[in-house]
């Protein structure tokens, strides 16, 4: 083992009472540098260390992307030091960083502890991270350097979930969502979309419908419903565009005096509540009566259209015996609202579209792989 | 007798890397991920039972349960007729669920739906559980105010259910449940319905009895109605002494406890048959995720132990398990490296707290010893056995847990079956036994 680590750095001009500076080395190096100090009580109880723990999962998704041939990882990971390396300035701003390694790691790693676990049992071990470091005085200093440093505000969901349609080859748990979130965009952007810049974006601050809602519908439809079928045609995304597109048009046009001009604060119906609850009644209309086209959706959602009360009045839940009774606005979008919701509307379309059947249902879903 | 499985979404996915221990980024659950009745080969049980709460208030997604009424049970759980003829999928309310309520969440109306939407073959009534069990009063003696309030609400949403059910037709069958507070009421209960014209009753509320007790419900039950009357067991327990329950001609009976002691036993985790009526049991042997476990998580945190540390007692328990299954380890060393891990498990997370206790520790290796030595998962042929050898022992996340499950319900259904007459025998299922 060797007993020193030698690198060349670039240092910049900081605060003069930090050294920072940065270099490339592969995790094994920084490991040999720095070690991971986790929050932990001692004996007597003393506070030491300040990591959280590793987190399986974020782990796991990092590991997914570094074993890319094309995996680049640009932000660097910062080392802290308080001794035991010295720093000789070589030209301007290029200096050699020396870091004595006898006596174990001496520096301990405040920022990228998940990316470099992730690296660390890699076989291509040649890979290399900016590691950026920082001499401070003392071990509060560093503490605070800690605290600074990982005291980032996360980027607002609305907006990561708009960005996301752009990126290829994302962990898998965004991957759905990314489904959903282009087809939102495309709802709301497309002039062909029934509803065309109604949907309230980050990029579309004015719009009245939130785009949670409808990408909750687009992903349990994805998944387990009327999109599952139409995405194995070749035209899927079209096919997906389409369906979603008319049958919030034939919403808007059955109910317009629930839709048009009202908010979710005066109108359930475009409420979040109403929004993923009608999703169900898509997959009813969609499964049980057979509806494709928009006059297909307005014929079903016809039948039902006397017995809402997205406006005023109260709905009675539940048939017979235990008829809950909630006045329109005091459903919220809450799971068990939106349970109560859904469930009643989907019973009101089975109830009143009995005898119509426009095609035979599809129930033919397709399983993706086939294990024997 | 026809042993049902009450499913809650036990699915496994077969694709499943153990070695690198997780599953491929492209997985979508459940769509991909195989039922017990898929990954067997065949079905190890003659129905499923499903639960209304499970499907409503349970396990499954909003999106699951949407799917689960749109295209019924049979093509939700890939448990077609076509696939697996004669069959049965029965479902109930899940009144367990709702056992703190005054009254059942559910109507018989939604409950009829219920059934004619997802197009069960078998239904219960919804009942109301009763708590109280008082083995010495006779006739309708006894019994809180507030037992014979259930009572009633019982026996009236029976009522109800049988004149709702008429709308689904032949295929369906509906089922009384019964309960009551002693073996007399039960008896009582079982005489109304049968009056009433139910011609199969299910016997609820047996979950929490002992042996003795459930023998007496169905002496009196069996007292009151007649022979051709048939009876389910709901949430059998005691299911691994089903043999001593014979005597009562029980049509069937439902419970998931092959599957559960595979991970939530202490010591009973992996069945295999010894003959005899009887069933022998193995523990399976702990390796948590070292970064996943919470107990380890909380050892961590208090700074007990570093993660690192648990990484690599973590990796050198499962090599040495392998190796030892593939003969390439001793039986000393490998209880060596699962012990030492096994002691991480058992250290307090307050440092002043005495270590591991010595004598749990021992109790562990020395059950541990018996796993190894008889390595048991050799001597079954189950499809799950021959896949993944030593895995389906090591007690570690879901896909081994349950797969341990699953092997058990093939032990259990061949036990089930092998108590029968010989001319009865499963000759799909006597393929797979050991």
């Amino acid at each position: 083992m060797t007993n020193k680590l030698v690198f060349s750095a670039v240092r910049a001009a900081q605060s003069p009472q930090h050294v920072v500076f940065s270099f490339a080395a592969t995790a094994a190096e920084v490991f040999a540098m720095g070690r991971i100090e986790r929050a932990g009580r001692g004996d007597g109880g003393t506070l030491r260390g300040f990591q959280r723990p590793q987190i399986a999962s974020h782990i796991l998704e990092i590991r997914d992307y570094l074993e890319r041939e094309d995996a680049v990882l640009p932000n660097s990971v910062v080392l802290a030091f308080t001794d035991r390396v010295t720093v000789t300035q070589v030209k301007d701003s290029i200096v050699e960083v020396e870091v004595d390694v006898s006596d174990g790691p001496p520096g301990l790693i405040v920022d990228g502890q998940q990316r470099l676990s992730a690296l660390a049992p890699l076989t291509d071990k040649s890979f290399q991270v900016f590691v950026s470091g920082i001499i401070c005085q003392n071990e509060e200093e560093l503490r605070r350097q800690f605290i600074l440093i990982n005291n980032t505000r996360p980027l607002p969901k609305e907006l990561i979930y708009e960005l996301l349609p752009g990126i290829a080859s994302l962990p898998e748990r965004m991957s759905s969502r990314s489904m959903a979130s282009a087809l939102t965009q495309r709802l709301n952007f497309d002039r062909n979309s029934t509803l065309y810049r109604q949907i309230r974006l980050h990029t579309n601050p004015e719009g009245v419908i939130a785009s949670n809602a409808i990408q909750r519908v687009i992903m349990a439809s994805r998944s387990h419903g009327a999109l599952r079928v139409l995405a194995q045609s070749p035209d899927g995304d079209e096919r997906c565009f389409g369906l979603v597109s008319d049958f919030y048009g034939a919403i808007q046009e059955v109910f317009k005096k629930d839709w048009v001009g009202l908010s979710p604060k005066t109108s359930r119906l475009v409420h979040s509540v109403g929004i993923i609850s009608m999703g169900r009644v898509m997959e009813v209309a969609f499964h049980v009566c057979g509806a494709r086209t928009f006059a297909d959706f307005r014929e079903v959602l016809k039948n039902i259209s006397g017995q809402t009360h997205w406006t005023q009045g109260v709905w009675s839940f539940g048939n017979s015996d235990n008829v809950r009774k909630r006045a329109w606005n005091e459903l919220q979008s809450v799971h068990p609202d939106i349970q109560l919701l859904s469930d009643h509307l989907d019973r009101l379309v089975r109830q009143t579209n009995r005898d119509r059947v426009l095609q035979e249902p599809t129930v033919d879903l397709v399983r993706k792989t086939a294990t024997g | 007798m026809k042993f049902i499985y009450a499913d809650s979404l036990d699915f496994v996915d077969p694709r499943y890397d153990f070695l690198a221990d997780r599953s491929p980024t492209d997985r979508e659950p459940q769509w991909d991920d195989e039922y017990p009745h898929e990954i067997l080969g065949y079905a190890p049980y003659s129905g499923l039972l499903v639960s209304h709460a499970i499907v409503m208030r349970g396990k499954y997604t909003l999106p699951q349960a949407m799917r689960f009424r749109l295209v019924g049970a049979r093509e939700f759980l890939r448990f077609t007729e076509k696939k697996f003829p004669g069959t049965w999928v029965i479902g109930d309310s899940g009144a367990f669920s709702y056992h703190r309520d005054t009254e059942p969440p559910i109507s018989v109306e939604d409950m009829t739906e219920f059934y004619g939407e997802a197009g069960f073959t078998h239904g219960c009534s919804v009942d109301h559980v009763i708590f109280e069990f008082d083995e010495s009063v006779v006739g309708m003696a006894g019994g809180t105010e507030e037992s014979r309030r259930r009572f009633e609400i019982t026996i009236e949403n029976a009522r109800r259910f049988l004149a709702s059910t008429k709308s689904l037709g032949p295929g369906f069958t509906p089922m009384g449940v019964v309960q009551g507070w002693s073996p007399d009421s039960m008896g009582c209960a079982a005489q109304k319905l049968e009056a009433m014209g139910y011609t199969y009753l299910a016997l609820g509320g047996m979950a929490p009895l002992k042996s003795d007790a459930i023998h007496r419900c169905l002496d009196a039950i069996r007292g009151q109605i007649k022979p051709s009357t048939r009876i389910h067991v709901l949430g059998f327990a005691k299911a691994d002494n089903i043999f001593e329950f014979q005597r009562h001609n029980i049509t069937s009976f439902d419970t998931t406890s092959p599957l559960l002691r595979a991970f939530k036993d202490q010591k009973s985790n992996y069945y295999l048959p010894a003959g005899d009526e009887k069933l022998k049991y193995f523990t399976a042997i702990r390796i948590p995720q070292a970064l996943e476990n919470l107990t380890l998580g909380r050892l961590v945190k208090s700074g007990r132990i570093t993660q690192e540390e648990l990484l690599a007692l973590e990796r050198e328990a499962l090599d040495t398990l392998r190796r030892f299954d593939r003969g390439q380890a001793d039986i000393e060393g490998t209880l060596d490296a699962v012990t030492r891990y096994s002691e991480v498990l058992l250290m307090s997370p307050h440092a002043d707290d005495a270590s591991a206790s010595e004598k749990k520790l021992f109790d562990i290796r020395s059950r541990y010893r018996q796993t190894l030595e008889s390595k048991p998962w050799k001597d079954c042929r189950c499809a799950i056995c021959r896949e993944i050898s030593i895995e389906v022992i090591i007690f570690r996340s879901s896909n081994r847990n349950k797969r341990r499950g699953i092997h058990n319900l093939h032990v259990f259904y061949n036990h089930v079956k092998g108590l029968e007459k010989a001319d009865t025998y499963d000759e799909q299922a006597s393929l797979f036994c050991s």
